[in-house]
């Protein structure tokens, strides 16, 4: 019986802190992503991320095929590795608070500067920058700006998603590539499942 | 899943002129000859009217024109019983105005009517009217012509889709009924004699049809008004539950299922689809079962099917929201937690489930993630590389461990796969019990096919809906090839996404089969010409199953074939491509399409009507007779 009202207990835990960025100010919960953003440029590891990618995969990536639009999607693989070790560290640091967030890990490419793609998404699938389903994209200006100064960003805006971008380095202190840290005021727990 | 792979098969041209339903021994009739003013005529279920009383150009032979056989005001039917026989009714009036119309059999012959109207779709890429949508209406039908709503510039002509049931306890016998188009004083009636045949269409669906979607976010999307009211607690409403139910209906009436998938390529779970957790570790529990048994209670025990006509039948299938992240935390994975969270939980569903008594439905194990979507690192759908049967491997040691041997509740391991289909057959021989494999790919292992149907496993086919531009017997393509290969079933891969404007501006609706009903005052989906098109086929699938009590499986496939495009069964099968003999890894879509070109002319020139012949000659084997 005990034990019955101790899980019921912790359900409305879970419920109340799910609900918690919900009561928040976009202001303030700025601030606690920005803190998390603050460990995930300690603690993601550049150059495993850029082992996760397959050299296979990289060399399909950019190639336009007019006549197999799918080549780069139907290509694209990562090694299991790498991945798997990032992307429980990126989980880890989105439990630093108990509200739903997502840690995305978005890499550069040293063959197209100009591009950028998410390589890892999380379990609440938020991203403010992402076009749902695309391989990779152009670099938003925000990101750019992050990866020009190398300071986290914070970006407030459409869809009430709160984003902050922050630098992954790799052995050489090259940035690699972007943490997006990110929740929203209102979680919508339908959007993305797909 | 994905649509691409098997578009190939869908060229959707027409073959050479077969023989025409003999009862309706032209596409048309005319209206009463005792008064030209008004209109009714009558044509197939597969002859489409547009809304300027022809019939839309794809549902035409090469050659042929409308038929107009004069005298004729008398529509003929002939039907098994515990099933539906259809036909399209155009309303025409000379001028604009009002008019009603009436359908009507003797009420003691317990035959009942229902009367759709149809909607026309402006279709953007040409411009031109596709009748698909069917709106219930009252019988008798009071309305206008131009239709107010549908606003379509100089219509003359309005369709109705007549679906007629016959009970199963009908006794056999020929009944009179008739149709009644009266404007003013003006009137055309069509006399309708039904033969209702000794054959029973049997309850039991020969071939599962599956009608899949994703998630529930649409719902609001396509109910506006129905979420608004609810607010932000549509999603836990019993509003959204009852539209749920209401298609899982729609698509079990017209003799299919419907599957929704509640999970998201990184593992987002929709709470509507899964109970509520909580805790970690040795300690991850169910919380909660009140959103999964608000969803699936009436699903599983089939009171959901309760007034319908096929009756309360739990649903055969259902996705379990089980991923790499529900129910263990990909956190945990490769770790000790991960699979006491799984085995936990999914032991947990297993007593839930064997204690509500839902055994009649087989639950999915399935991974619908995609590494492109950047959630996990290895496919769950459509694998292409070998490396990736390793985590199946894991999930089914996890499943076992979960899942009590000799369980009554049944756990089925799901795969969609297309590359390494040959490959996987063998390597997750054993584990995978449930296959969806790709037409394409399934098109040159017709030996492999038989072997892992002998072992037990199920296998379907996917591929996706013709448009609404296509012939109108186009829908049944795909279903016809799964059941000439003796597969257990066939899936749209999406049945429940209009465009963004299905009514004036269509994109072809190759996604929809079943409409929001909202703007017509409905509070769930609306079928489609498409979908009872496809119901039809799939009444005399069933009747083909039966059949094989007396009949040989081969030898009724290859009458069908013959009737259907003057082909031999083989002839559905592709010759083995040099390029199966390579990896997966190092083929491409052009060399895929490439390699089933050659046996592409045995789907193309199909006539629109090529399954009346068939139906008849499945009817008359069915009613005990030797049809040539």
């Amino acid at each position: 019986m005990i034990k019955r009202c101790l899980s019921l207990a912790f359900v409305a835990f879970n419920l109340s802190t799910i609900g918690y960025a919900q009561t928040q100010t976009h202001k303030s919960l700025a601030l606690e992503l920005e803190e998390v953003a603050r460990v995930a440029t300690v603690m993601v590891d550049g150059d495993v991320c850029q082992r996760i990618m397959t050299e296979r995969a990289l060399k399909k990536l950019f190639v336009v095929d007019p006549e197999d639009q799918w080549a780069g999607s139907d290509n694209f693989d990562v090694n299991a590795e790498p991945f798997i070790q990032t992307k429980k560290t990126l989980m880890r640091l989105a439990k630093l608070r108990p509200y739903p967030i997502d840690c995305n890990l978005w890499m550069l490419f040293k063959e197209n500067p100009r591009k950028i793609q998410i390589l890892i998404r999380n379990q609440y699938e938020m991203s403010r920058f992402w076009t749902w389903g695309v391989l990779y994209q152009d670099i938003p200006p925000e990101m750019a700006e992050v990866l020009a100064s190398g300071k986290p960003k914070t970006v407030v805006g459409k869809n009430d998603l709160i984003s902050v971008l922050t630098p992954v380095y790799n052995s050489l202190g090259e940035i690699v590539g972007l943490v997006e840290v990110v929740s929203r005021a209102q979680m919508n727990w339908q959007e993305n499942v797909k | 899943m994905s649509f691409w792979k098997s578009m190939i098969f869908r060229s959707g041209h027409f073959m050479q002129v077969l023989a025409l339903l003999p009862l309706f021994s032209t596409a048309t009739h005319p209206f009463s000859p005792q008064d030209q003013a008004v209109q009714l005529e009558v044509s197939s279920e597969y002859s489409r009217p547009d809304p300027f009383g022809a019939i839309v150009e794809a549902d035409l032979g090469k050659n042929e024109k409308r038929a107009n056989d004069g005298d004729l005001n008398t529509i003929q039917l002939r039907a098994a019983r515990n099933g539906y026989i259809s036909f399209h009714l155009t309303a025409k009036l000379p001028q604009d105005g009002p008019y009603s119309l009436s359908v009507n059999f003797q009420k003691e012959s317990g035959i009942q009517v229902d009367l759709l109207k149809t909607w026309f779709h402006l279709r953007r890429a040409d411009k031109k009217y596709y009748p698909d949508a069917l709106i219930p209406i009252t019988n008798p039908y009071k309305a206008a012509i131009p239709d107010s709503e549908n606003s379509i510039p100089g219509q003359t002509a309005q369709a109705f889709w007549v679906d007629v049931w016959i009970p199963r306890e009908t006794a056999p016998g020929v009944y009179e009924g008739d149709a009644t188009l009266q404007s003013g004083s003006k009137r055309s009636s069509l006399k309708i004699q039904l033969q209702v045949s000794q054959a029973v269409i049997p309850e039991d669906d020969a071939l599962i049809v599956d009608h899949n979607s994703y998630g529930t976010s649409w719902l609001a999307q396509l109910y506006p008004k129905l979420s608004r009211a609810q607010g932000e607690a549509f999603f836990r409403s019993d509003a959204v539950f009852g539209l749920i139910h209401a298609y899982h209906r729609l698509f079990y009436e017209h003799r299919g299922a419907f599957h929704q998938l509640g999970y998201g390529h990184a593992g987002k779970v929709g709470p509507e689809f899964a109970p509520a957790l909580t805790g970690t570790g040795r300690e991850k529990r169910i919380a909660s079962w009140e959103l999964f048994d608000r969803h699936y209670a009436p699903l599983l025990d089939g009171s959901a099917f309760a007034q319908t006509r096929r009756g309360a039948r739990p649903i055969p299938f259902a996705y379990l929201p089980i991923n790499p992240e529900w129910p263990a935390s990909f956190l945990a994975w490769g770790e000790p937690g991960y699979e006491a969270e799984f085995v936990n939980v999914v032991s947990e569903m297993e007593r839930h489930f064997r204690a509500k008594g839902w055994t009649r439905t087989k639950f999915e194990m399935f991974f619908n993630h995609k590494k492109r979507y950047k959630g996990f690192h290895w496919d769950g759908d459509e694998t292409r590389f070998p490396k990736d049967d390793t985590p199946f491997l894991e999930f089914n040691r996890l499943l076992k461990k979960a899942v009590p041997a000799g369980s009554p509740v049944q756990f089925v391991y799901r795969l969609d796969a297309s590359w390494r289909l040959e490959d996987q057959f063998k390597s997750l021989a054993g584990v995978v019990n449930f296959w969806v494999c790709s037409s394409t790919i399934l098109s040159w292992l017709p030996e492999q096919l038989k072997s892992v149907r002998q072992r037990g496993d199920i296998v379907w086919t996917y591929s996706g809906p013709p448009a609404i531009n296509e012939p109108s017997s186009a829908i049944l393509e795909n279903p016809l090839r799964a059941w000439m290969w003796n597969t257990d079933g066939y899936v749209h891969w999406l049945t429940v996404g209009p465009s963004a404007d299905p009514w004036f501006n269509s994109e072809g609706e190759a996604t929809c089969l079943a409409y929001p009903g909202e703007r017509f005052g409905i509070a769930g989906p609306i079928p489609s010409i498409r979908l009872k098109i496809q119901r039809n086929f799939l009444q005399d699938i069933s009747l083909l199953k039966a059949l094989e009590k007396t009949h040989s499986p081969d030898f009724l496939r290859s009458e069908v074939s013959k009737r259907v495009n003057g082909t031999k069964p083989g002839d559905w099968w592709n010759p083995r491509p040099a390029l199966a003999n390579l990896p997966p890894e190092e083929w491409n879509n052009p060399g895929i399409e490439q390699a089933v070109a050659s046996n592409r002319h045995h789907y193309q020139d199909w006539n629109p009507q090529y399954w009346q012949a068939v139906h008849q000659y499945i009817l008359k084997l069915a009613e005990g007779s030797q049809p040539q």
